[in-house]
């Protein structure tokens, strides 16, 4: 007796999509659905305060004037410069601090939990908290560097082209070095004792194990670090809009800075997009870069492709 | 019940002492609203907050419920209504305004010409309604004003020894500044950096803006000629330019000025560091309370001094209150809005220092200052309604006023920190500020 086929949705093969099928709707949704849209209006001339404008098509305008637009390129560019040396530093001082933490025998979770303080705290927060350290006038840093006797001027922290910006990438540094530190400890603390031992009983100097095992162990788990906090800090905005606004005169102008105030300020949400999707290229192109090199990393080690 | 003329009211928080003959004529009645609620976003800020512990009795009064969705800086709030329009979700009644910001709104507020009672508006200062009306429709009720004076350190000019090197250096006496070129010779006269500063500027966003276009107008400029062309990469416009660059050259203002808002100039001349400061009347309180300020008490105020037109500076506006297009009860909004800006309401916000946009409040504070001793406050009320009336007027009342100022600030800096020359940079200002109002339709 021939049964019948069942419905093509209670197939067997069809069974995973079914089951798949929340998960693509709720993507589908929150993520590919206001991507197009945000794609779409940077095809017009969109104004936040007039929502008539959604309907105006200006093609490629938006793009065309941000390409012509030196402003924009420098923002672009000083925030590749920006990601480069904060992301640096983090590693470094990330680096240090897990090594130093990893040999701790006593008390390392309460030190484990003061290192993710910066991390608990807001950005904004801590926008005001270095804008107040670096005020010229009334900031604590001034008044230390002259009551020590070693400044005798007011420094202008916040104003100076190159003082502006590392005092930003210091605020930046300060919050969120401790993502490096937790990820490497994480990767000291997974890491196998044998390859270790092995080296030492063969006469490896401690800088010859870190160089060459410790270090090749830990890679992939810095270049995850890395993506992570590239695609964080190319969205940097709270701790630069607190402390500096982006100027003065756009030295310490970031892109999204630039961005959110083309999109609020000025009301232009088209043109904001057209530039926040320029700037994703910029993120898509560090993320492939870190997952290139984490791929490598992992091969180096033997690991998985 | 509800019905109450001023004189009850005026009875009701024994300010009896006040001469209610101008509130006669206006009789309000705050209506009955039971179990309504009404949804309202206000500015936030210390200066602002007094009056909102008013909205309870308000609420007694009608039976209605006020549900404060948000309490922002005006930056923030305006963030918000933008996005607001942009998702349709003016779902609530009444907003805290500002003449700078209300040409950007388009139509989402009322006109309340026709809702408000004419007794009432007919309290109103005629100027202050003027610059709250757009296109001809009043969109909002003037809450207070502000306009800016000139405040200095009172002993440093009665000093003898300042006096004499003073004049010997500059060949004329050292009185309180009368012209802008006064305040830039004493500005560097009394500077001695890092310890202490001749005066300060706000340095970005649009409160240099304002500061430069109230210069501008003193020294016979315009931002705009009659067909919105803008004009300010003028003569007059670098003369503005050249004064903060000179200043900030000469450090006789912070380094970090640039980097400067309301708060830091104001904090900074209570700090006892300055020794003129051109600041809104909303700080004087302040800056003569010694729990604050190191320099209360020693505080001489002087009205804005003149360009080189002999115009004197006197950019002003007003915080208001707008009731949406979308309310679903925009008579119990008018209800609110007219109990805000009360004759009782702007008393508690004079007390502050804010001034009046009730024609008979600025008589009665006076009054009431009078009667408590408080002699500085009498002094701050005379000087401001004489720059109010004679001295005050808005940015341009248009829609892009604001994305035209992020144009020109950045300029602006660029200029004071020696990036560019005053002309190359108010010259792509104007550039810029051409291409956003060909956009927004101008030219």
């Amino acid at each position: 007796m021939a049964t019948k086929r069942p419905p093509f949705w209670q197939r067997e093969k069809y069974t995973p999509f079914l089951l798949l099928l929340p998960a693509i709707l709720t993507l589908l949704f929150v993520v590919l659905l206001p991507l197009l849209f945000s794609l779409y209006t940077s095809f017009t001339g969109y104004r936040l305060i007039r929502p008539e404008s959604l309907w105006q098509w200006v093609g490629f305008r938006n793009y065309q004037r941000i390409f012509a637009d030196g402003d924009f390129w420098t923002a672009f560019g000083r925030t590749i410069i920006f990601l480069t040396i904060a992301l640096n530093l983090e590693f470094l001082f990330g680096l240090g601090i897990a090594l130093l933490i990893n040999k701790i025998t006593w008390g390392q979770r309460t030190l484990r939990t003061i290192m993710m303080f910066p991390m608990m705290f807001s950005p904004i927060l801590v926008g005001y908290q270095f804008k107040f350290v670096f005020n010229d006038n009334i900031g604590i840093l001034n008044n230390a560097l002259q009551s020590l006797g070693l400044s005798d001027g007011a420094i202008p922290w916040l104003v100076d082209k190159y003082l502006a910006n590392f005092s930003i990438i210091f605020a930046e540094v300060w919050m969120s070095t401790s993502v490096f530190a937790i990820l490497l400890l994480a990767g000291l603390f997974a890491m196998p004792r044998d390859p270790l031992e092995a080296a030492k009983v063969d006469g490896c100097n401690p800088w010859q194990v870190f160089r060459h095992i410790t270090l090749p162990f830990l890679m992939p788990f810095v270049f995850i670090a890395m993506t992570i906090r590239s695609l964080d800090v190319a969205r940097a905005y709270d701790i630069v809009d607190v402390m500096t606004g982006g100027g003065p005169a756009g030295r310490t102008e970031l892109l999204w800075t630039l961005i959110a105030r083309t999109g609020y300020d000025n009301a232009r949400m088209g043109q904001a997009n057209a530039m926040a999707y320029v700037s994703i290229l910029l993120s898509i192109a560090f993320t492939y870069y870190f997952f290139t090199k984490l791929l490598a990393a992992r091969k180096y080690m033997g690991g998985a492709e | 019940m509800t019905k109450m003329t001023f004189k009850r009211l005026l009875t009701a928080t024994a300010l009896t002492s006040i001469a209610a003959t101008a509130a006669i004529a206006e009789e309000v009645d705050y209506g009955k609203f039971d179990g309504y609620t009404l949804r309202v976003k206000l500015i936030g800020g210390a200066q602002y907050e007094p009056l909102y512990a008013r909205i309870a009795e308000w609420e007694a009064m009608t039976g209605a419920t006020v549900d404060v969705l948000s309490r922002k800086n005006h930056f923030e709030l305006d963030r918000e209504i933008k996005q607001d329009i942009a998702a349709g979700t003016l779902d609530w009644c009444v907003g805290s305004n500002h003449t700078s910001f209300a040409p950007q709104y388009g139509s989402i507020y009322i006109d309340l010409n026709g809702v408000i009672a004419d007794a009432t508006l007919a309290e109103f200062q005629s100027l202050a309604l003027e610059n709250s009306t757009v296109d001809g429709r009043l969109v909002q009720l003037p809450r207070h004003s502000d306009i800016s004076n000139l405040y200095y350190i009172k002993s440093l000019f009665e000093d003898a020894d300042n006096q004499a090197k003073f004049e010997a250096e500059y060949g004329y006496a050292l009185t309180p500044p009368e012209t802008w070129d006064q305040v830039k010779d004493q500005a560097m006269f009394f500077a001695d950096a890092p310890t202490f500063y001749g005066t300060q500027f706000v340095g970005k966003d649009e409160a240099i803006t304002g500061r430069f276009y109230e210069l501008l107008i003193a020294n016979g400029g315009a931002l705009f000629d009659d067909d919105w062309n803008p004009t300010f990469n003028s003569a007059a416009g670098v003369e503005a330019v050249n004064f903060f660059k000179d200043l900030y050259e000469a450090q006789a203002v912070p380094a970090g000025s640039l980097n400067y808002l309301w708060d830091d100039t104001g904090l900074g001349f209570a700090s006892g560091t300055v020794a003129l400061n051109l600041d809104w009347a909303g700080w004087a309180s302040f800056f003569n309370d010694p729990e604050n300020s190191k320099i209360a008490g020693d505080i001489g105020l002087v009205r804005a001094p003149k360009g080189s037109a002999g115009i004197r500076t006197g950019w002003s506006g007003s915080h208001s209150f707008s009731i949406t297009e979308t309310c679903d009860n925009q008579d119990a909004a008018a209800s609110f809005v007219t109990f805000l800006t009360s004759h009782e309401s702007q008393m508690v916000e004079a007390t502050a220092g804010l001034l009046p946009t009730r024609a008979a409040v600025w008589d009665d504070a006076k009054a009431q200052f009078t009667a408590d001793g408080n002699d500085f406050l009498v002094e701050v009320f005379e000087t401001y309604a004489v720059s109010m009336s004679e001295d005050a007027f808005t940015p341009p009342l248009i829609t892009p006023w604001i994305e035209v100022s992020n144009e020109i600030w950045p300029q602006l800096q660029a200029a004071i920190l020696g990036e560019k020359t005053p002309q190359e940079a108010l010259d792509e200002a104007a550039d810029a500020a051409r291409i956003v109002m060909e956009d927004a339709g101008y030219l």
